[in-house]
């Protein structure tokens, strides 16, 4: 048996979902459509979560919170809009001044916008074993998957050790009274920690591991490239060079990404696990392609997506077919069926 | 196809060196076994092999490495792991991924192999260590001895041509111990593949084991073949130590050999035992039809059992089968669900940890989870002041009575195991408890640490402590018990002296008891004694 | 030598990257309200986001060679992984306001094994914890990028430690104690500041018609007054007092081993042992 995953899904495929999702949700202010968002990641998260894992955060649940701060501050700090709901006094410092009906929905679009961003990060993660994100991870940064390996097949462990650590400390009669009673289980649990360290760096070179050095030069070539990029920005926002800022920021951006790649190119590992790219992903890549389309191209619905409710408040304009185009974000619901 | 010249070491910051003048040579598809007390550098040595020693200890070397026509000491580990396969001591701090596949494709993946040829050798370590049926397991999930056998496969996938370990079995039980010492046997004789062991646990290898080398205290070595060599090792298993005594020759390396000659020995078998010291008065520990378990599955129902003042009980029995379930429920950490537990006559009930254990002190299995302390002593203090009680004379007279008083201002975790492990009595047993529970205590201990132990236990048994010992260790429990409880499926299953439980058990007897069945010897010093 | 120049280059501009573009909310308005931006400034909070992004990872290029050995990877896994649990904690228990432990650590190693290393523990102690709950968010990059600067910067501890008395004195701690309540309002502010413009909405509409910079600013210190102060007074305190109970010992611990291990970090060529 070929040792691919359990993943129905090239890890790709995914990140193409959440890019599409997060555009969708920055794009647009129309409620309507920020709340069919919502309602659509949370049940990707939903059905893609794994069995057993529990759920870290209701995501619908987060969005009524984030609705709900988001108006009010916006109701209390901004008196501007034509639908006053109510007078604060005038001489009272920032919150003095009419309350509007305007501010307050502006800002429970605002709060609603992050509560769909969550959501989106919510399902990917849910999607996501650790094992496939590290492999997205760019090879010039390979020992750092390798650290991040390391400590997520170590908290485990780690949880277990500080478990035995306190029946032991207990019974050398340490009563946990106050929270300066962790330190007897803090220390030997850094101990243990910084031992196992060792050996597992014994363990890990006595296999060839060793880490390359990146070369000065290309450091060289990223800061120089970091530079450019943000002289380019300064001039074209800053002193109004649009195209020469332009330029400069492009070629910035051309050795930054160069210097990187040539970074990784010096890593010649290879990968066991092999993902493949199958129907499901022509399905969710379909799906997303469909949506992002709806979404940049300019057509009659697209006028929907701007909403604001300034000066006075009034009903979005709500596009069925728009809202039908979003509705492509739900193609890894179809690679379910059967599954569950 | 190893030859080690002249090699001496010296770690930094030490006056004497590790390693003194060590030379050695290590021929191809050969069983090497290296033994030798604790702190003899024997694992320093090993780590030459691949160069870990000196590029990740520093310190000072002078001489040769050679391993396959390669210099280790300047090659270092990376070029040298071509050739040579590490395998370590603990069981949880080799892996770097979380599942068994992974875990061995690691390696392959860093030196950038192609996924076909990756897909082959993983396989073929897979099937090699009997490991298929657990590729997909999380590493987490696998017993201790699983997880080594994992490991010597991740050594493995690289093709190395030299198989090194460093005391695989020291924290693993007899049965998974056994498991790894086997196919570490089968590996060297079907594939010929060479290998390097240190070990303690030598009884299961020495049949198999072309060269001993024997390391000493001041970093000198000597090597042969065992029957040359271990007639002057001084702490040896019990079947080379009664071949030496009957001066049997040549050296029998097993039980079976060493059956052929005690077949013209007809022993006096030894008066049985009547259950050891006498058993009156109250018990010092009664526990009536125990109940216990965990959430949903019953380990324990009905047990009873009473330890009296000055006596040591050894409890066996297999893995899982409650035995650890049983000391957690004395020492209050798992309350059980029916039945009493009396310590000193006063029920357990309602009691917290601290109180149980200010009268019936407990060694957990890692003695290393209780230290942290900066210095030996104030690790003995810090208990103190746990349970409120003042600082008295008592904490150096007790680590004089450890053999500690040389090392009271040291860091704990400097030393060595068996040092650790007598601090870790020190720090429980300060606050001068009636009885004392031990979780596996020999774990991980060499020869010499092991009768350090045994020597203790006894001493404080006859200053009339109750002992309770939880323990695999067969031979130990032949040297210390007074009394040994075999814990069956739900309860207890025998209880009695020593010899009526251990001599004629298949499964529990020593080997000096195998060597001479039916004598109702268990131990060396029983065989000796008779020769006279 | 060279070496030097480059690391100090890169921590140089990331840093003014960083900070302008977390400072943006209140430069970019009054740059809007001048002609001479107006026509570029709605890409401007994109293309920041891709600036700060990249200075993200040229700092990890950058850190990450403090992870070159294979001990250095294998202390950072473990440390981290025991850091990654204490934010769970932190996370599954209702502690005060923004008090968080996973700040100690990062710190201490900071402080005492570069900042380099006191970056890797920042940055992937937050993407741990998040790995293990499956709490991958929008704001990951800037809770990493800023625990990251929190690991970065305490090796600037080491010259006030130096003339308050040196290792293992009480000015040593007190420094510390003193920087890990500096960062726990320092944490909290940044991090209103990332969120701030995802709170917003995009530039256009963000400048709600009427609000100008004054304004913006007015808005934003009560934005934090209301939400974030006790949050971050909680944090410095919380931050202060951890180090003030476990710092020391902690700092024990670490250097007895830093001992075991120096050999690595300091030399690597072979040939120096050799007798």
């Amino acid at each position: 048996m070929n040792p691919s995953s359990t993943l129905l899904l090239h890890p790709l495929t995914w990140v193409t979902w959440l890019v599409v999702a997060i555009t969708a949700i920055t794009l647009t202010r129309n409620p309507f459509y920020l709340l069919t968002l919502l309602l659509l990641l949370a049940l990707v998260a939903e059905v893609e979560r794994p069995l057993g894992q529990m759920r870290p955060l209701d995501p619908i649940l987060f969005a009524a919170f984030t609705m709900a701060i988001g108006g009010v501050f916006n109701l209390l700090t901004v008196h501007y809009g034509d639908t006053v709901i109510f007078h604060l006094p005038a001489n009272w410092p920032l919150l003095g001044g009419p309350l509007t009906m305007e501010a307050l929905v502006f800002g429970m679009t605002n709060g609603l916008v992050i509560g769909a961003l969550i959501a989106a990060f919510g399902a990917f993660g849910a999607a996501m074993p650790v094992g496939a994100l590290l492999r997205l991870v760019p090879r010039a940064f390979y020992p750092l998957a390798v650290v991040v390996a390391i400590a997520v097949t170590y908290v485990p462990l780690t949880l277990r050790h500080a478990r035995q650590i306190r029946e032991a400390q207990q019974l050398r009669g340490l009563q946990f009274r106050t929270w300066r009673d962790s330190l007897p289980l803090l220390l030997p649990l850094l101990i243990g920690g910084l031992e196992r360290a060792l050996q597992l760096a014994e363990a890990l070179a006595a296999r060839g591991f060793a880490a390359d050095q990146v070369p000065k030069r290309l450091r060289l070539l990223l800061v120089a490239g970091l530079a450019c990029l943000f002289a380019g920005l300064l001039l074209r926002i800053v002193w109004g060079y649009a195209l020469l800022g332009a330029g400069i920021m492009v070629a910035g951006g051309l050795l930054a990404f160069m210097s990187l790649r040539a970074a990784g190119r010096r890593s010649r590992r290879s990968h066991y696990r092999h993902y493949t790219w199958g129907r499901n992903d022509a399905l969710v890549l379909a799906g997303a392609t469909l949506t992002f389309a709806a979404l940049l191209l300019p057509w009659s619905g697209s006028g929907s997506l701007f909403y604001t409710p300034y000066p006075t408040l009034h009903v979005p304009a709500f596009e069925p077919l728009m809202a039908l185009l979003l509705l492509g974000l739900l193609a890894p619901l179809l690679t379910r069926s059967g599954v569950r | 196809m190893i030859t080690i010249e002249q090699l001496t070491y010296r770690y930094p910051d030490h006056a004497a060196p590790c390693l003194d003048d060590v030379s050695l040579a290590i021929t191809p598809g050969s069983f090497t076994l290296m033994m030798g007390p604790s702190g003899s550098g024997k694992s320093t040595l090993l780590r030459c092999l691949n160069g870990l020693v000196p590029h990740f200890s520093g310190g000072e070397i002078a001489g040769s490495v050679r391993v396959l026509g390669e210099d280790a000491l300047s090659a270092g580990p990376r070029v040298m792991s071509r050739h040579v396969g590490m395998v370590f001591q603990s069981p949880e701090a080799q892996f770097v991924l979380d599942r068994v596949e992974d875990e061995i494709a690691f390696a392959l993946e860093h030196v950038g192999l192609p996924r076909s040829e990756m897909r082959l050798r993983v396989e073929e370590v897979l099937d090699l260590l009997d490991l298929a049926p657990l590729r997909d397991r999380e590493l987490r999930t696998l017993s201790g001895g699983e997880r080594q056998r994992v490991a010597i496969a991740a050594a493995l996938a690289l093709r190395p041509t030299i198989l090194a370990l460093d005391e695989p079995t020291s924290q693993l039980d007899p049965q998974s111990a056994e498991d790894v010492l086997q196919a570490l046997v089968r590996l060297n004789s079907d594939l010929g593949l060479t290998v390097v062991l240190v070990e303690h646990r030598v009884e299961r290898v020495l049949p198999f084991v072309d060269q001993v080398v024997v390391l000493d205290a001041a970093g000198h070595v000597r090597s042969g073949p065992p029957r040359t060599i271990l007639p002057d090792v001084s702490l040896c298993p019990p079947v080379v130590e009664v071949a030496r005594a009957y001066g049997w020759s040549p050296l029998p390396l097993s039980v079976k050999e060493a059956r052929r000659f005690a077949l013209g020995i007809t022993p006096t078998p030894k008066p049985a035992v009547s259950a050891a010291p006498p058993q009156r008065g109250e018990p010092y520990l009664r526990i009536t039809d125990l109940e216990a378990g965990y959430e949903t599955k019953m380990i324990l129902n009905n047990l009873s059992l009473n330890l009296w003042p000055g006596e040591i009980v050894v409890l066996m029995g297999r893995n899982g089968v409650g035995k650890s379930t049983l000391l957690r429920c004395i020492v209050g950490l798992l309350h059980p669900r029916r039945g009493n537990i009396w310590i000193n006559g006063q029920n357990n009930k309602g009691r917290s940890v601290a109180a149980i254990s200010r009268e019936l002190a407990c060694l957990p299995q890692e003695p290393d989870s209780l230290l942290f302390a900066d210095s030996v002593a104030e690790e003995l203090r810090v208990t103190l002041r746990n349970h409120g009680q003042p600082e008295r004379e008592q904490v150096h007279e007790l680590l004089s009575q450890l053999g500690l008083d040389q090392v009271a201002t040291r860091y704990p975790r400097d030393l060595s195991v068996g040092q650790r492990q007598r601090v870790a009595l020190g720090a429980i047993t300060v606050t001068q408890p009636g009885g004392l529970l031990l979780d596996e205590p020999t774990r991980g201990l060499d020869y010499a640490a092991k009768a350090g132990l045994a020597s203790l236990l006894r001493q404080w048994r006859n200053q009339g402590a109750a002992i309770l010992l939880v323990t695999h260790d067969v031979e130990f429990s032949a040297t210390v018990a007074d009394r040994v409880l075999v814990l069956g499926r739900g309860g207890l299953v025998a209880d009695g002296s020593p010899q009526s439980v251990l001599a004629n058990s298949p499964l529990f007897a020593p080997q000096v008891a195998r060597i001479f069945p039916g004598s109702g010897w268990l131990t060396v010093e029983d065989a000796v004694a008779w020769k006279g | 030598m060279y070496d030097r120049l480059l690391s100090a280059a890169t921590i140089m501009l990331t840093t003014i990257i960083g900070v302008v573009a977390f400072l943006y909310p209140f430069w970019l308005p009054s740059v809007v309200a001048s002609s001479s931006g107006i026509a570029h400034a709605n890409d401007a909070p994109l293309l920041l986001t891709l600036i700060v992004g990249l200075s993200f990872i040229a700092l990890l290029l950058e850190a990450q060679r403090a992870a070159e050995h294979a001990l250095l990877i294998a202390l950072l896994g473990v440390l981290v992984a025991m850091n990654a649990i204490l934010r769970l904690i932190n996370i599954a228990l209702p502690l005060p306001g923004g008090f968080s432990p996973i700040f100690v650590l990062i710190i201490l190693t900071g402080y005492l094994f570069g900042g380099n290393f006191g970056f890797l523990m920042g940055a992937m102690t937050l993407i741990v914890s998040a790995l293990i709950t499956g709490g991958v968010g929008a704001w990951l990059p800037y809770q990493m990028l800023t625990a990251g600067w929190v690991g970065l910067s305490a090796a600037l501890c080491r010259g006030p430690v130096r003339l308050l008395g040196g290792a293992g004195s009480r000015g040593e701690l007190l420094v510390l104690l003193l920087f890990g309540a500096f960062w726990g309002f320092g944490y909290g502010a940044i991090m209103n500041l990332w969120f701030w413009p995802f709170a917003s909405g995009p530039l256009d509409q963000h400048y709600q018609a009427g609000i100008g910079l004054a304004d913006t600013l007015r808005r934003y210190a009560a934005f934090y007054l209301a939400t974030s102060l006790a949050w971050d007074l909680a944090a410095a305190i919380g931050n202060a007092l951890l180090l003030a109970a476990f710092g020391a010992p902690i700092l024990r611990v670490l250097r007895r081993f830093e001992r075991r291990f120096a050999f690595v970090i300091r030399s690597r060529a072979i040939s120096d042992c050799r007798l």
